[in-house]
């Protein structure tokens, strides 16, 4: 009974059975990645210096969202996949289903009233310390600056276990506010348990080092505004 | 009282919920995993009863072939082909106009049983073909190392930088697409490049020869090297694939580690050091790799140079290395008994300072030592050993 119970916990801590994507499902995450994030930036950005009249879906918003996407998906050199993909391989899992979640809600709320601003919440606030505080952990252990080995403990089934659990908590604690998108975790880690993507490494499906540095420019644009408001107060 | 009870009971049903649901996906991960690999024991590279090493001579040598109108060639890897193949190994090395160039590819040569004669190079990785394939580009080509896998299938990895020089290589991971493995033949396709770091897997870079293991597979030497060094050892089963990583080492100084098989499961990892005034560094593994630790360096001086080591046998090691702490221009191959004390048994290359004979790679075929290495970062040589009582010239 020890025994069997030492095999199954061998195998739950287990580094050296990674079940990896194949390399076409790593070649289509590259361009659908890529694709959604593409759009959701140039999105952004159009709508931000030609913002449009309020509650209508402007053409060129939705135009650039779509040109974007689709020149993403053109093989080869001619696609920004291809030079992306050269620098920073291939985005997360969570860092898609959020440019997904911002595109979705700025053509949504475009057509029927002016997108709500949601200011930045403690809860909002916490999710983006805890992913601050993941990737330094995981940018302490590239440079073996780490007791232990973090990111290869990502290839093991007992880490996808933990994290998801961590993705849930917000759920257990009943603190988990509207609109704050927090099943995004749960559901990027459903997705990399069915596909493996985009490494086979749970590390590398909820948080890639872009969306670290996006994280980081939220937190201090976050304090800056808190320090600032009170100031002026 | 009742709110405080129904919040209670919420929470409870919450975590119930939560705990069915990981439940549930632990299993499914358990399910969908490959089976674990055994604890990897090694097998030995040269002959059931290993030769006297202190006979060791050399009983052959020249220049291999360059692909036409390429001026800069470096960092060769040795591979022994099947048993009554048409050649007797293939030699894979990057070359290009220049280290680093944007027209560097992966050359191969093989040395035919029939002529004794190495066949005219040939490039059989380019990264504008391998770039669209993976999907994504690959900036620069560098060092290749090759290794034959259950199935008689060539794998090679390859340096590939991505936005950067050196240090923003990544291992790049090609398998044999081709039916036949005869150089005309040859042709590689991406299996992916190698997930070893959160940071866009970057800075890892390949260098020596893998260790064979009795289930077929291999372990193959790596290391990082953006600021700081560190060396870590890959393992892949029998089809090649990857079955994960462990650090060798925790001296942020050492890289390129060599193998060498002192019992199944005791292994050394000889490593290039890059301190002034350094030392060939040394780390041991009692249990097949699983764990390391770093031993007291060498009395070896090194250069900053790549060395090359092999375990022939019981108390039978061989070590190629540059013996100076400030030059490459002398090329030693020593043996071992402890992997501790090195004696030189033949000097391989003796130049000026200023010269370089670097990047060694080491082999045992057929009754003789195969050793490769970098002249002048401009072409390729190799020599053939062999012990003295079984001597006979142009027999592979």
């Amino acid at each position: 009974m020890n025994a069997q119970l030492n095999l199954w916990l061998a195998q739950l801590l287990a580094t050296d059975a990674p079940a990896l994507p194949t390399a076409l499902a790593m070649q289509i995450w590259l361009h659908l990645g890529w694709s959604v994030v593409l759009a959701s930036m140039g999105a952004g950005v159009v709508s931000r210096y030609w913002p449009g009249t309020a509650g209508r879906l402007e053409l060129r918003h939705w135009g650039t969202a779509l040109v974007l996407a689709l020149w993403t998906w053109v093989p080869g050199p001619y696609s920004p996949a291809y030079w992306l993909g050269l620098v920073f391989q291939a985005p997360s899992i969570v860092a898609v289903l959020l440019c997904d979640g911002l595109l979705r809600k700025r053509f949504l709320a475009s057509r029927s009233a002016p997108a709500a601003v949601h200011e930045p919440n403690r809860f909002r606030l916490s999710l983006a310390l805890a992913g601050v505080l993941v990737g330094w952990a995981l940018l302490l252990d590239t440079f073996a600056l780490l007791p232990m080995q973090l990111y290869a403990w990502g290839f093991s089934p007992v880490a996808v276990a933990l994290v998801v659990f961590g993705a849930l908590l917000p759920w257990l604690a009943g603190r988990s506010p509207r609109h704050s998108r927090w099943w995004m975790l749960p559901v990027a880690l459903l997705v990399f348990v069915a596909v493996r993507l985009p490494s086979g490494n749970v590390w590398d499906a909820v948080l890639d080092p872009c969306l670290w540095l996006a994280l980081h420019g939220y937190l201090l644009r976050a304090v800056w505004r808190h320090y600032t408001t009170r100031s002026v107060g | 009282m009742s709110l405080v009870s129904q919040s209670v009971r919420s929470v409870i049903w919450r975590l119930l919920l939560a705990l069915l649901g990981v439940g549930a996906l632990l299993a499914l991960e358990v399910w969908q995993r490959p089976e674990r690999p055994c604890p990897a024991n090694a097998v030995w590279s040269g002959p059931a009863a290993p030769p006297d090493l202190a006979t060791l001579r050399v009983v052959d040598r020249g220049p291999i072939p360059m692909p036409a109108g390429m001026a800069a060639a470096h960092a060769s890897s040795l591979l022994a082909m099947p048993a009554g193949h048409a050649a007797a190994l293939t030699v894979f090395w990057f070359s290009g106009d220049r280290e680093s160039g944007p027209n560097v590819q992966i050359a191969a040569s093989q040395y035919l049983r029939a002529t004794h004669q190495w066949s005219p190079a040939r490039f059989v990785v380019n990264r504008f073909v391998a770039g669209p394939q993976l999907g994504f580009g690959i900036r620069r080509l560098g060092n290749p190392v090759a290794w034959l896998d259950g199935q008689g299938r060539i794998h090679v990895f390859v340096v590939a930088t991505g936005g950067g020089g050196w240090a923003a290589s990544r291992v790049l991971h090609l398998r044999q697409s081709s039916t036949g493995n005869g150089l005309e033949d040859l042709a590689f396709e991406p299996v992916r490049v190698l997930p070893l770091s959160w940071m866009w897997n970057t800075s890892f870079l390949v260098r020596n020869a893998p260790l064979p293991l009795a289930d077929g597979g291999m372990v193959l030497p790596v290391h990082f090297e953006l600021g700081i060094k560190y060396p870590a050892a890959l393992r892949f089963d029998r089809n090649g694939d990857f079955k994960g990583m462990v650090r060798i080492s925790q001296r942020p100084f050492l890289l390129q580690p060599s193998l060498v098989m002192q019992s199944p499961t005791q292994w050394l990892a000889l490593m290039r050091d890059e301190r002034p005034q350094g030392k060939i560094g040394v780390a041991h593994t009692a249990d097949g790799g699983a764990h390391w630790s770093d031993l007291p360096d060498l009395a070896l001086d090194n250069p900053d140079a790549s060395v090359a080591g092999l375990g022939l046998g019981p108390g039978q090691m061989l070590l190629t290395h540059n013996p100076s702490n400030t030059s490459r221009g002398t090329l030693d191959l020593s043996q071992s008994v402890d992997g501790r004390t090195w004696r030189t048994v033949q000097t391989l290359e003796h130049g000026a300072p200023q010269d370089e004979f670097s990047y060694p790679a080491l082999l045992w075929l057929d009754g003789s030592l195969w050793v490769s290495y970098t002249v002048e970062r401009e072409r390729l040589a190799w020599q053939r050993l062999a012990p003295v009582a079984a001597t006979t010239k142009g027999q592979p």
